[in-house]
């Protein structure tokens, strides 16, 4: 029947509602720890450790007890999930940002949406300090002063297509660092 | 859903959070539930399939094959015979017939399969794969066609495999679902039975068909208890591995208020061999959890379910 992990793949295939309370208590502390240093916040962490579990129980055939353990598959999930986490609540803070620079009227953001905000963009910050010259200009431009592509263009006094392609080179390789540093994190 | 066991290591975790994970697993999958969950078919597709295999089997058999001994004292023209003697039996339970209702299984065929002896092997397959067709016939005439279609459909979904017993056949009480799927099990097995004897690798159902047979047979453990007198009653969390398995909770036993439990995993095929009763519990790759004992006993109940 194959080892342990084996093992409990094909019983949660098969609807074995004991198999996952197994697996979520032994592994369940790590999965959250996973989370929480990537999120440093519990609320959100227990929603990705929900989401992992979730997600393994409608879809036991996604994990693969040849590909590794079980602990080593949940807990890689955990981080990506929680990295999309991050990366979604940026991309809503720089959604949040244009709109309250084209709107001054709009109400500000919660003490706790400061709070999720500033480890989010922390992060990002860091990474950003990474990216060659010419690509962190166009970031730092688009990003955290809220330019748009053509407001880029102008104040680095490049054309708006070469603004556009270094932005979409500068996030693929912000997505790579920021994959890579918060795995190290954790 | 079962008693889940208790929380052994939450410890580190918020106040909650285990209760609202597990509620929120449950919800997006009911526990017992198999994934991926195969295609479903009607008991007659299944046994229409079964008897298909079979078929095809035969087809490839030489003259000298059909005189292979099988079973008991049974070559495989000998077998097929007795599974024309069940068909007809079949067709009498469904024409209503009160005779075939408590008549032992192997006996009632014996003569059918007697007379097969020095008949040409093609012709007892015809005469078999014919008694198959009558039943499908029958059966469809039972399910009668739908207003407003010209030709009947297939039947219902396997859902009503446990529906109302209505059909008494060979001391058995059960519906016309329960019959197609008894029936399946029974060429699948036989088909296995002949396949051995020939040196064939063993055939396994298709998914669909599988989860059809494992849906009797682990429901039906206490019936098999209650042939081997299993004893004080013991809860069994059967979790059946595999395409066409799924997870069922079972009491077994009458008596007692707090009845043992016992947790056994096993392969769906391994199962379904030892609910025909053709391999022994040893045979089957095991995990069980709880008194050992009390599993095997479950074992053998499942054994006590073949119709041999």
């Amino acid at each position: 029947m194959g080892g342990p992990d084996a093992l409990l793949a094909a019983r949660l295939a098969a609807g074995d509602d004991h198999a996952l309370v197994e697996i979520f208590d032994r592994l369940a502390p790590v999965v959250y720890g996973a989370a929480l240093r990537v999120l440093g916040e519990g609320a959100a962490a227990q929603d990705v450790v929900q989401d992992v579990f979730v997600d393994l129980w409608s879809h036991p055939g996604r994990y693969d007890p040849e590909a590794g353990p079980l602990r080593s598959f949940l807990t890689v999930l955990a981080r990506h999930r929680a990295v999309d986490l991050v990366r979604s609540e940026l991309r809503r803070i720089a959604r949040q940002e244009r709109h309250f620079r084209m709107a001054p009227g709009h109400p500000p953001p919660s003490p706790g949406d400061e709070v999720v905000a500033w480890e989010a963009a922390s992060l990002v910050r860091d990474a950003v300090q990474h990216l060659p010259g010419a690509q962190r200009r166009v970031v730092e431009l688009a990003y955290f002063q809220g330019l748009t592509c053509r407001e880029v263009a102008l104040a680095a006094g490049i054309p708006e297509g070469t603004a556009k392609s270094r932005l979409r080179l500068a996030l693929a390789k912000l997505e790579t660092m920021l994959d890579r540093q918060l795995l190290e994190s954790s | 859903m079962t008693t889940l066991p208790h929380p052994s290591a939450s410890g580190g975790l918020p106040a909650g959070m285990r209760e609202r994970v597990l509620a929120a697993s449950w919800q997006a999958r009911p526990a017992g539930q198999p994934e991926p969950e195969p295609a479903e078919i009607s008991p007659a597709e299944a046994f229409r399939r079964a008897a298909d295999a079979l078929d095809g089997l035969l087809a490839t058999l030489g003259d000298d094959d059909w005189l292979v001994p099988v079973l008991r004292d049974l070559d495989v023209q000998g077998l097929v015979g007795h599974l024309i003697g069940v068909e007809e039996d079949v067709h009498r339970c469904l024409s209503g017939d009160p005779g075939v209702a408590d008549t032992d299984h192997v006996e009632a065929s014996q003569p059918v399969a007697a007379r097969q002896a020095g008949r040409r092997a093609h012709q007892t397959r015809a005469e078999w794969r014919r008694a198959v067709g009558r039943t499908l016939d029958l059966v469809r005439a039972r399910a009668g066609p739908p207003p407003g279609l010209a030709s009947p459909p297939e039947l219902a979904s396997p859902s009503g495999v446990a529906s109302t017993p209505e059909l008494a056949l060979h001391g058995m009480r059960l519906s016309l679902d329960t019959l197609l799927v008894v029936r399946a099990f029974e060429l699948w097995t036989h088909e296995n039975d002949i396949r051995q004897a020939a040196g064939l690798p063993l055939a396994v159902p298709d998914p669909s068909a599988l989860r059809l047979m494992t849906g009797l047979a682990a429901p039906a453990l206490p019936l098999g208890a209650a042939r081997t007198g299993l004893g004080p009653p013991v809860h069994v969390h059967l979790v059946l591995t595999g395409p066409g398995g799924g997870t069922w909770d079972v009491v077994l036993g009458e008596g007692g208020r707090d009845p043992a439990s016992v947790r056994i995993v096993t392969g769906t095929v391994g199962f379904c061999r030892l609910v025909a009763n053709r391999v022994a519990p040893a045979d089957l790759d095991l995990d069980i959890t709880g008194d050992r004992g009390r599993a095997a006993s479950v074992l053998a109940a499942a054994a006590a379910l073949a119709l041999d």
